[in-house]
């Protein structure tokens, strides 16, 4: 099987002071005031009793399925959720409670909830997507692994696009989880983003330009490895890991470092990095961009290339 | 895509055993893992039953990373029996899993232990053992090994490596443990598939692990064990915790399709069967439906009732105990089963003892919560 062209048709975001995607490759500190919280508002049915990352996600998902011109119950098309933090609150408010207080005192509406793939089961439901369901946890690599796992449905036929969503909650819990392990943290990201990946052909025939094609994916032992393995050449603009990089990408534009940005973004970096970069490109900013995310010291770098749509049709 | 895939080596570990030998014989002589809950204080729950690895160092004391431990074990037996060693480094690995590390979260929140969330996944300790550079943890419910095997076939599909190792493993956390309580009316004391009398889903531990290559580049340093016809996956999109039967038989239908096989040609169904009120009916249904009008139906069976529900492990537990029916020609038995409902009576279930029996294509079910759906074909290669 041939690789089939793969391309993002829409991306948006759901953090306090974000506006959208667009903001993602502007390198000036977000306003300390913080802006309003992106899940006030939210009215769907259903939502009391999801976590705050589900909420998120929903913010992030309706923005881009909007954006890709979707409308409910579209067939073939499938949902990847990447989230390392994204439910550890419901797990330790559950443990909580039943040591205070007995099983008793639970509420039997989390229990689907304790199953990481809540969030992406949720998005679902919401919107009629009844394609591959696929929730990653891998790290650091997560967001831009699951970017990749929604480019590989698409060509392995299995679907026509993907909702991909990554997605970190700030709370008690995470900070908890952060602190005790080392990792350096003095924000933690509160937030979501989505894109959808398509297959190129999918795309024209809705009628629908690309904001970017999907370039090289790989995931290699360490960051030189694996942005070799990609071999972007001259980058255009490079998003950076949430932790330092020994040796930064030499031939680039411009570097965003979302980490700085947005808060440490664990699992939910890489989609972040495809959101801002599809973004970039789609308002004529220099390509190719380049994502990274990982770190030497956990033993797995992935690198992902976005490239300019140049193809004809849309728009 | 023609030719399918091999898988090429097996690992299991489960609360009756170690191993894809001593687990199957178990399975065949109807020995179950269950017992009195350890890990948890017995006192603050209805239900007291599980069917727990015993590996604590003492009654109701627990320690996190024991979902790791038995990924390891069984990835590390699969990877032997595939001829690999310990030398993963070029092998993608992909981990089903529904609780992943969360147990030792719990642990670590409420009770002081010590866990780095670095290990929250399991790349760094598969990176540690066997060098895996590559790793994904697919947390994808109970449907998440055999929807990790989806996602395996269409890597060596659409990429160049030419083996993958896939893998699910699950502990029990209390908080599911102390939710599904709160959830029954009765606490289950046993899990009892398709029985009119059961009480619901009481769960498993353990991990099983497949080593996996494309039919056409032949089994490399290890020996086939069966064929992977094909994995049909798809998602309910309709309740965060009831399945739908309609969906469930798209599932298999699709599984079927890209297989090549017709429902006539499945000998046996390994039955996803978690003996709760609604995965039993909603199954049931869905499989005497498909396989309407043919005569003799399939064999069909369901091993949580002995290895209880193993979470993200059950599709590759109960993928690996399908492959020693073909090769062995036994199918084990559903126990603890006295009065079925009415749905399974189109069903040839194998009750109470193993059956004997040539079996040469297997279906294998696996749902999940939040309506993730994955059917795996696999068949004897002679």
């Amino acid at each position: 099987m041939g690789p089939a062209q793969v391309v993002v048709t829409a991306a948006a975001t759901a953090v306090a002071g974000v506006a959208g995607p667009d903001r993602l490759s502007d390198p000036a500190p977000l306003c300390p005031a913080g802006g309003v919280d992106p899940v006030h508002g939210l009215s769907e049915r259903g939502l009391r009793y999801k976590d705050r990352a589900t909420k998120l996600a929903f913010r992030a998902a309706t923005g881009a399925l909007d954006g890709a011109g979707l409308p409910a119950d579209v067939p073939a098309t499938g949902v990847v959720v990447s989230s390392n933090f994204g439910n550890v609150d419901t797990i330790a408010q559950c443990a909580d409670t039943i040591a205070a207080h007995g099983y008793g005192a639970t509420s039997p509406m989390l229990l689907p909830a304790t199953a990481s793939n809540v969030t992406a089961a949720a998005l679902a439901i919401r919107h009629g997507l009844r394609g591959a369901n696929v929730t990653l946890c891998d790290g650091p690599c997560s967001g831009l692994d699951a970017v990749h796992w929604a480019r590989l449905l698409v060509a392995a036929g299995r679907v026509d696009r993907v909702l991909v969503v990554g997605v970190e909650p700030a709370n008690a819990v995470v900070e908890h989880l952060v602190r005790t392990s080392g990792l350096a943290a003095s924000r933690l990201l509160d937030g979501a983003a989505a894109v959808v990946v398509e297959s190129a052909d999918s795309a024209r025939s809705r009628g629908v330009r690309p904001l970017a094609s999907l370039g090289g994916y790989a995931n290699r032992a360490t960051h030189a490895e694996a942005v070799a393995r990609v071999a972007p050449g001259h980058v255009g603009l490079w998003f950076a890991p949430d932790d330092p990089v020994a040796e930064p990408v030499a031939a680039v534009a411009g570097t965003r470092y979302l980490g700085d940005l947005l808060g440490r973004c664990s699992g939910a970096l890489g989609v972040f990095q495809c959101a801002g970069g599809a973004a970039w490109l789609a308002r004529g900013g220099p390509g190719p961009v380049l994502a990274t995310a990982g770190a030497d010291a956990d033993g797995v770098t992935a690198a992902l290339v976005l490239t300019a749509w140049s193809g004809a049709g849309g728009g | 895509m023609s030719g399918g895939w091999l898988v090429t080596g097996a690992g299991t570990v489960a609360s009756t055993g170690t191993g894809v030998t001593e687990v199957f014989d178990a399975l065949c002589a109807g020995r179950t893992g269950l017992a009195e809950l350890r890990g948890f204080d017995r006192d603050r729950f209805r239900c007291r039953h599980a069917y727990e690895i015993d590996d604590r160092p003492a009654p109701g004391v627990d320690v996190p990373m024991r979902a790791t431990r038995w990924l390891l074990e069984a990835v590390g037996a699969a990877a032997r029996d595939a001829g690999l060693g310990e030398n993963l480094s070029e092998v993608p690995v992909l981990v089903g899993t529904t609780l992943r590390e969360l147990r030792s979260v719990e642990l670590s929140w409420r009770d002081g232990h010590d866990f780095d969330a670095r290990e929250l996944h399991f790349g760094p300790a598969l990176r540690r053992r066997f060098g895996v550079i590559t790793s994904y943890t697919v947390a994808n419910a109970c449907a998440a090994s055999l929807y990790a095997l989806a996602l395996a076939l269409d890597r060596l599909d659409v990429e160049t490596e030419d083996t993958v190792v896939v893998a699910g493993v699950d502990t029990i956390a209390e908080s599911t443990y102390g939710l599904l309580d709160r959830c029954y009316s009765e606490a289950p004391e046993a899990l009892r598939p398709f029985d009119r009398n059961r009480r619901g889903m009481v769960q498993g531990e353990g991990a099983a692990a497949v080593v996996l290559r494309r039919a056409a580049e032949g089994p490399g340093p290890g020996r086939v064990h069966a064929r992977i016809r094909g994995v049909g996956i798809n998602c309910d999109a309709y309740h965060p915790s009831a399945p739908d039967a309609a969906s469930i038989g798209r599932a298999m239908r699709d599984a079927q399709l890209r297989a090549g096989v017709k429902p006539a040609d499945v000998d046996l169904v390994m039955l996803h069967g978690t003996g709760t009120a609604l995965n039993d009916e909603a199954e049931a249904a869905a499989v005497a439906q498909l396989f309407a009008g043919v005569s003799p139906s399939p064999l069909a069976t369901a091993i949580k009732s002995m290895l209880g529900h193993t979470g993200g492990a059950a599709g590759l537990h109960s993928l690996v105990a399908a492959i020693e029916s073909m090769r062995t020609g036994l199918v084990p038995p559903i126990v603890g089963l006295a009065d079925p409902i009415d749905e399974v009576a189109p069903l040839r279930l194998v009750r109470d003892r193993a059956s004997a029996a040539p079996i040469q294509v297997v279906q294998v079910n696996s749902f999940g919560f939040g309506g993730l759906n994955a059917v795996a074909i696999l068949e004897k290669v002679t």
